[in-house]
């Protein structure tokens, strides 16, 4: 591992060195010494509902550093909007929610500051495999990990008991117990393929033992068309080819319609999913029920992960210390942490989090054991490097696998990926990025 | 006998066309009567009874922050079409009434500036706006509205069509200033088509996304369409957002209808008068 | 004013105020006015687009892995985005259809509109519904096209629409607006709703401009009212008509918010549907605004040679009436 990230590492200090020039030139008057009775106001940009009510109870207690949350739309307009910042050089917030997805392509684009000095040894205090998503496997720390979002699976338990099904176990369960429902009940479904989801897709991949991106020696990998990846998109286009699966993309109105009313009865998502539930599934809370993934090898379960987000402060943060004194609080200090899974109904990273996600969340209230599942599923994450251009990758995922699942097609499934391999290494390839093979 | 059945074919065809158009319209005064729910639950067309909940929780959704959006657009939309009025009305009555140098070259440029879209400009136009740091104000979304190459060439017709080249020698003979004659005789003649520019711009401003939506980070900034699109990528996790934004929605367009029906004697658009003139 | 200097000095110089001072003075006033405009136009219309020419021929390289701050500079890329954007096996297909849609939508929205006004204008309705038809035809001009295509949106998919209640109430299977074969039409359907009735307006207010002394006689002779229409109506507004065609035939090449909208909906909108999403998604999902930037200008090109090509073929009068 080590060894394998050495260049990377040496990459990145030296970045971290220009980045800690560039700013004792310019902002020595800010970074220099802290007068702690200097009013600074903070600007925090995030899309987590009720960040807001989090963020009052730091207010409250630190009149000198104000932090005013801007609510964005959702992950991909914020780091639109934070990339164009970046570009035009002003314009961007001190702190931003930047999906573990991103930080490399935020990072690439000089967009999030190396706080690596600040935090010290906050490190220690979450999970390696969350620490790696703002470090990237170097000594840099390109933020704070705030949540983590490991898969499960949900189904609604009368249905199964219904079909005479128990939770399946490996995916051929799951492929039966798709068919059983489809064949009872022409209407309903075990679950859909997204193709507006390409994050999902990624933690299947990531689950089956994909890793899309490498770095070796001083240039990437991009695998993926790989062997793991190819076996998750057959699955997947063979159970929308034989009828038993739905092809209509996730979190449209359609679909939270049929969440509620019956006809979707199963969805493979993460740890976060109970808040979604909530307010997709309402008239049917009670009968849903969590459980660990599906496997591909029962022997040695694994999962991947949909979501997670880290804080991280921007390069244009004119307060780093500041900034980062109100991130290592938001997602460390006990306090924060009880705010984020009550208020925020996030699943916070840090190693604490257990002691304070004692009750299940309100969805699943009877399921006591809720936050056991997940946290076992955290620690079967398999692991997983996400390149600098997830972004074409994951545009071009759109098109292709909306294509194929609209066809109904397998083959157009497996195809849709040798599409997505080629985008992506043509893409980093035209910028300039050393990409072997 | 003939005439008769004709018009009852007129009178059918204007009431479907006016159904056509209502459709989405009722449809979402009725989803906005439903509770989230409801919503897509109940038969679509069958109204229910919480309209006033609805409004009601729009208006405390993060502290009527709704209200502001409703408030922004009303600025952005107001000023910005009050001040491109003026600035095309002086522009589009250089063009008809005076000869210049350059004349020809000014408006052609100008007409090529209608053929522009408003994406391909969004992106520059920030970047530019960013280098003077005025991104994430009420000026990055006003200072670009106040240009409108298409009420410049409204404007230019109607200054044609509606100052007589006569009445401008006569203040000329008697020694009245052009600023002077500008503000006294000129605009107050073009003033028909004047509100005709100002409801264009109007609408075009308060229907604008993308400008605002790149220009704008604080939603405290937002207009009504960045919001109203905020809160339907929110419903997409969070179902109960749906209600909030076809209520939204509603709400949003109460005030254009409103507009619409106190001005209606302005909009009379006639794309090219000088031309029937011809 | 080296202009005076040769001027005939045949009387005494002129008084203050005399017609040619003035004069002199008047040659500065159409500057004067229209300078507002033309600082405007050269600041926020002008340079972003000689900004976005200059990025065309632009592009970022990065060196090594790509990671840190001196990473990425920005090279002279040639003609190279534009090769790429002209090469990518989506640009085509996204051209054609926004050409086929373009087909559906300017003459339906224009016919609709055309008709809509004529039926106006003939006056052979009770002037209520007259009235009210007018008004509700123009009211979804009221509308944000994010807001329609978020209504329509709704109307379109098969679980949520009351077209497909009906439908099913009926005792047949309501259509999947959104598949395949119907997205086209979906998405046409809410650029005519939204724009049918401002054409209308525009078309109906050139036809109470015409005298009807024009058409009486016409009428006193028997012709029916069709006739009228076709023989002497029509080709009065055709000015009109043409305006409103290039008008609309400009909003089409530039769709864009209604399939955005409705993308996230369906499989069947892809990211790069039209020309202007490909620069959407260039420059936001992808993050290349090179790219983005060398279709821009593709796109502004051929609005404008189509624009003026059209009006070159009908005669450039529509767009120089002077007094």
């Amino acid at each position: 591992m080590k060894k394998k990230f050495a260049p990377l590492m040496a990459a990145v200090t030296a970045a971290a060195l220009f980045t800690v020039t560039a700013c004792s030139s310019s902002d020595s008057s800010e970074e220099g010494a802290v007068d702690p009775n200097e009013k600074v106001s903070l600007t925090y940009w995030t899309w987590t509902p009720n960040m807001d009510k989090v963020v009052a109870a730091w207010n409250a207690k630190n009149p000198n550093i104000q932090v005013t949350v801007n609510k964005q739309d959702g992950g991909d307009p914020a780091v639109t909007k934070l990339l164009t910042a970046v570009k035009a050089g002003s314009g961007a917030p001190d702190i931003m929610q930047a999906e573990y997805q991103k930080v490399p392509t935020l990072v690439s684009a000089d967009a999030l500051a190396d706080i690596s000095a600040e935090v010290g040894s906050l490190k220690d205090k979450f999970p390696a495999g969350a620490w790696s998503g703002v470090s990237l496997g170097s000594d840099a720390a390109y933020g704070v990990p705030q949540d983590s979002g490991p898969l499960m699976f949900f189904y609604r338990s009368d249905v199964f008991e219904k079909n005479g099904l128990a939770a399946p176990k490996t995916w051929d369960d799951y492929a039966a117990a798709a068919e059983k429902i489809h064949k009872a009940d022409a209407k309903q479904y075990l679950g859909t393929f997204s193709a507006n989801d390409a994050g999902l897709f990624t933690g299947l991949a990531q689950q089956a033992g994909a890793s899309w991106w490498g770095v070796n020696g001083d240039s990437w990998t991009v695998n993926i068309n790989d062997a793991a990846t190819q076996k998750v998109a057959s699955y997947w286009g063979g159970l929308v080819e034989k009828g038993v699966m739905d092809n209509k993309p996730m979190y449209t109105p359609e679909w939270n319609a049929a969440l509620n009313d019956g006809t979707q009865v199963g969805w493979v998502s993460a740890v976060w999913a109970p808040g979604v539930l909530d307010g997709s599934a309402k008239d049917t809370k009670g009968k849903w029920k969590a459980a660990p993934m599906p496997q591909w090898d029962a022997a040695a379960p694994k999962t991947g992960a949909w979501g997670g987000s880290a804080t991280s402060v921007t390069t244009q943060s004119k307060h780093k210390k500041q900034a980062t004194q109100f991130i290592t609080w938001l997602n460390s200090d006990p306090e924060a942490l009880k705010l984020l899974a009550d208020t925020a109904f996030i699943y916070p990273a840090a190693n604490d989090a257990t002691s304070v996600l004692t009750e299940p969340p309100a969805f699943f209230a009877d399921q006591a054991d809720y936050y056991t599942i997940a946290g076992e599923a955290s620690k079967q994450l398999s692991p997983f490097t996400y390149g600098p251009n997830v972004n074409v990758a994951y545009s071009a995922f759109n098109d292709a696998f909306a294509k194929a699942a609209e066809a109904k097609k397998a083959a157009a499934f497996t195809e849709s990926l040798a599409t997505m391999q080629k985008t992506t290494v043509d893409d980093m390839k035209n910028t300039g990025f050393n990409v072997a093979g | 006998m003939h005439a008769i059945k004709r018009s009852k074919l007129a009178t059918l065809l204007l009431i479907l066309g006016a159904a056509y158009c209502l459709l989405p319209v009722l449809w979402v005064l009725i989803a906005s009567s439903k509770s989230a729910s409801e919503l897509f639950s109940t038969f679509t067309l069958m109204p229910s009874t919480h309209l006033w909940d609805n409004l009601v929780d729009l208006n405390g959704y993060r502290d009527g922050l709704y209200w502001r959006w409703m408030a922004n657009t009303a600025l952005y939309a107001g000023v910005g079409a009050a001040a491109s009025t003026l600035i095309s009305a002086m522009a589009g009555y250089a063009l008809a009434k005076f000869d210049f140098p350059g004349k020809s070259a000014v408006f052609n440029t100008i007409l090529a500036g209608v053929l522009v879209p408003g994406v391909i400009l969004a992106i520059p136009q920030y970047l530019l706006l960013a280098k003077l740091g005025m991104t994430n104000t009420y000026w990055a979304v006003l200072l670009p509205s106040f240009i409108s190459p298409y009420g410049i060439y409204l404007a230019r017709i109607f200054a044609a069509a509606s100052v007589p080249t006569e009445i401008l020698e006569a203040t000329r003979i008697d020694g009245s200033g052009e600023w002077r004659t500008l503000g006294t005789v000129v605009l107050p003649m073009m003033r028909t088509g004047l509100v005709t520019v100002f409801l264009f711009q109007f609408v075009a401003i308060w229907n604008n996304f993308m400008l605002p939506y790149i220009m704008l980070g604080d939603d405290r900034l937002y207009p009504i369409t960045v919001g109203l699109s905020g809160l339907l990528n929110q419903g997409a996790s969070q179902p109960a957002m749906y209600t909030a934004v076809v209520t939204g929605a509603l709400v949003s367009i109460v005030p254009l209808i409103a507009l619409f029906l106190t001005l209606q004697r302005y909009w009379q658009v006639d794309l090219a008068a000088g031309g029937v003139k011809a | 004013m080296s202009l005076t200097s040769t001027a005939p000095r045949k009387t005494e110089a002129p008084p203050a105020g005399s017609p040619r001072r003035r004069k002199a003075k008047r040659a500065g006033t159409p500057y004067g006015f229209l300078a507002p405009a033309m600082i405007l136009f050269a600041a926020f219309l002008a340079a972003p687009i000689f900004y976005a020419a200059y990025l065309s021929l632009r592009k970022v390289k990065v060196s090594g892995l790509g990671l840190g701050s001196k990473s990425r500079t920005e090279i002279w890329a040639g003609l190279d985005n534009y090769t790429r954007s002209l090469t990518d096996p989506e640009f085509l297909p996204s051209v054609g259809r926004v050409g086929a849609y373009g087909l559906i939508v300017v003459p339906t929205m224009l016919g609709l509109a055309l008709m809509f006004a004529l039926l106006l204008d003939a006056n052979r309705t009770r002037e209520s519904i007259g009235k009210f038809a007018r008004i509700s035809i123009f009211l979804p001009y009221a509308v944000p096209a994010v807001v329609a295509s978020l209504l329509w949106g709704f109307l379109y998919l098969p679980r949520v629409s009351p077209i497909n209640d009906i439908a099913e109430a009926l005792g047949f299977a309501g259509p999947n607006l959104l598949s395949a074969d119907l997205t086209l039409f979906a998405v046409a359907n809410i650029a005519i709703w939204g724009g049918t009735g401002f054409n209308m307006i525009v078309i109906y207010t050139a036809l109470k401009a015409v005298p009807t002394s024009l058409y009486e006689s016409a009428r006193i002779d028997g012709a029916s009212e069709m006739a009228i229409a076709w023989r002497i109506k029509i080709p009065i507004v055709m000015p009109s008509l043409v305006m409103t065609f290039v008008f609309s035939l400009i909003a089409t090449l530039q769709v864009f918010a209604e399939p955005m909208t409705l993308r996230p909906l369906a499989n069947t909108i892809s990211t790069t549907w039209t020309p202007l999403m490909k620069v959407y998604r260039d420059a936001f999902a992808r993050n290349d605004i090179y790219a983005a930037a060398a279709t821009s200008v593709i796109i502004a090109l051929a609005t404008f040679i189509l624009s003026f090509g059209f009006l070159k073929l009908v005669g450039r009068r529509a767009f120089n009436q002077e007094d």
